[in-house]
């Protein structure tokens, strides 16, 4: 196998998002393996630290096995969650900083403690301090969205924003909760929280064991975003965007030119 | 077979097609003249063959709950089926397959009426209590329509697409759900295969009740006391596998399974 130059790639990905950049996939001779994708989204994390960027937590990706077959990938995937991503709730983000974002609804977990390893859904439970509900504004940096499964891992799988509504003590049952996102008012995108492996649950065991294999840390006070309960909307400037959660409440934003 | 009235000729092709089991051409373009309500005044002729063959009527179903839907079948309004009683299943039993010709399965609620509606301006305050429980349910959708080609007319005139439906045995209080944000979850082996929550149903199951008591009322066949009410679709509709078992978890009513038989 080439020798792959992760830092060169993952400086370059990381310009990419800083300058709201779309760029080529990495095909043919350029392309690179999903243990190198790793390295490279870890050059690209290194640069934000760089900036003053801190890490406050961690993405899942492909946490629905319809997503997973339409990759053609048998696992889920993970990207890095800095505090410059974090929107306030009721905030509002700027088209100008994104290449195409989207919008997808999701689950947030709060950690009390760090999680790693195998664990079960239980023991990964049992480690969480809230939950809440979760828009995340997902933007690849390749041209038209398209991309291999080791070019979104290198681009952080994606991320680039996440808006938290108010966090809720752990003890409602996550497994079936409605989740309506709206834009302006008007559904988008129906769903619930089963839409996500399951149980939302399995994608926080799933996040404790990538972390784990990828030599990442999930330390006390992470979020980690579950991953989306429905398909990705397209977002313009104008649109605002709400998502309620059964019993765990709402959150939203506002998007501007 | 052939009659010179549209209406029995189209009601002739629907009933043939649902005897043979095989599925015929769209009769839009014969009722095309006549709308929608020549669309239901097939179904009307199907429901009087139906009653006078003996058959129950036991209540509706609402269909084209879901904006894609409508979207798809360019229309901006639900539409309502007759419900018989040989056409309930229940919970697990093995639905042989042989009963349908291209079957699909979605999830819905099922409401129970404890009154008759008659009054075709009722309101959501009085509708509410009119219901006596909430059942899950998945209701197996067919059509008689070759390879589900249907315009509107061919689904209202082909009894709203109704083929059978199978029904949970845990009653729920209205007051104890949240109609418009329960969680539905749809599964086959494990996997969810349809995902969504009440608001897919015209925002609010409840919506979709309201507008055929309302509806019903109008035509002078009042929804009755103890009639099943199936809401419309929490998700999207899926094809049925031979052999399958479809699980639907609907947050705060419980659980639905229906379970269908091998291949013929």
């Amino acid at each position: 196998m080439m020798s792959v130059d992760t830092q060169r790639i993952g400086l370059f990905l990381d310009n990419a998002a800083r300058t709201a950049t779309a760029v080529p996939q990495f095909t043919g001779s350029e392309a690179f393996d999903l243990d190198a994708a790793y390295r490279i989204q870890q050059a690209s994390i290194a640069a934000r630290l760089q900036r003053g960027e801190r890490i406050v937590g961690m993405k899942m990706g492909f946490t629905s096995r319809a997503k997973m077959v339409q990759m053609g990938v048998s696992d889920m995937i993970c990207g890095r969650l800095t505090d410059a991503m974090l929107v306030e709730d009721g905030g509002s983000i700027r088209m100008a900083d994104f290449v195409h974002p989207r919008v997808e609804p999701e689950i947030a977990f709060l950690l009390k403690r760090s999680i790693r390893g195998k664990l079960t859904p239980l023991q990964a439970m049992d480690a969480v301090e809230a939950v809440a509900p979760a828009l995340e504004i997902i933007d690849s940096r390749y041209e038209a969205f398209k991309f291999s499964l080791s070019d979104v891992v290198a681009d952080n799988s994606s991320s680039s924003a996440f808006v938290v509504g108010a966090w809720c003590r752990p003890d409602s049952d996550l497994d079936n909760l409605g989740m309506v996102m709206s834009f302006d008012g008007r559904a988008e995108a129906i769903g619930s929280s089963a839409a996500i492996l399951g149980h939302p649950a399995r994608s926080l065991a799933a996040a404790a064991r990538l972390a784990d294999e990828r030599g990442l840390e999930l330390e006390a006070g992470s979020i980690v975003l579950a991953g989306g309960a429905t398909a990705a909307s397209a977002l313009r400037a104008g649109l605002h965007v709400s998502l309620e959660v059964q019993t765990l409440g709402f959150t939203g934003f506002s998007v501007t030119e | 077979m052939s009659s010179n009235n549209p209406i029995i000729a189209a009601a002739d092709a629907l009933s043939a097609a649902a005897a043979s089991g095989t599925p015929c051409a769209p009769v839009k373009d014969s009722i095309a003249a006549l709308g929608i309500d020549g669309a239901y005044a097939v179904q009307s002729e199907l429901t009087r063959r139906a009653i006078a063959g003996a058959r129950t009527l036991v209540g509706r179903k609402i269909g084209l709950t879901s904006k894609a839907v409508q979207t798809q079948l360019g229309v901006d309004q639900p539409d309502y089926g007759m419900l018989f009683a040989d056409m309930e299943i229940a919970d697990h039993e093995i639905i042989p397959l042989s009963r349908f010709l291209q079957p699909r399965v979605e999830a819905e609620i099922a409401f129970v009426l404890d009154r008759d509606l008659d009054d075709a301006e009722i309101t959501l305050g009085k509708l509410i209590p009119a219901i006596a429980f909430t059942l899950p349910a998945i209701e197996i959708v067919d059509s008689r329509i070759a390879d589900w080609k249907i315009s509107i007319l061919d689904t209202i005139a082909d009894n709203a697409s109704s083929g059978a439906y199978v029904i949970g045995g845990s009653p729920a209080k209205i007051s104890d759900l949240d109609l418009r944000l329960c969680g539905m979850s749809m599964e086959l082996k494990g996997e969810p295969v349809s995902v969504g929550c009440g608001a897919a149903c015209l925002g609010n199951p409840l919506n979709a009740a309201l507008w055929l008591a309302r509806r019903m009322a109008a035509l002078g066949s009042p929804l009755k006391a103890g009639d099943v009410v199936l809401s419309g679709a929490l998700g999207p509709m899926i094809p049925v596998t031979p052999g399958a078992s479809y699980t639907a978890r609907i947050n705060g009513l419980g659980t639905v399974t229906a379970h269908f038989g091998e291949k013929a």
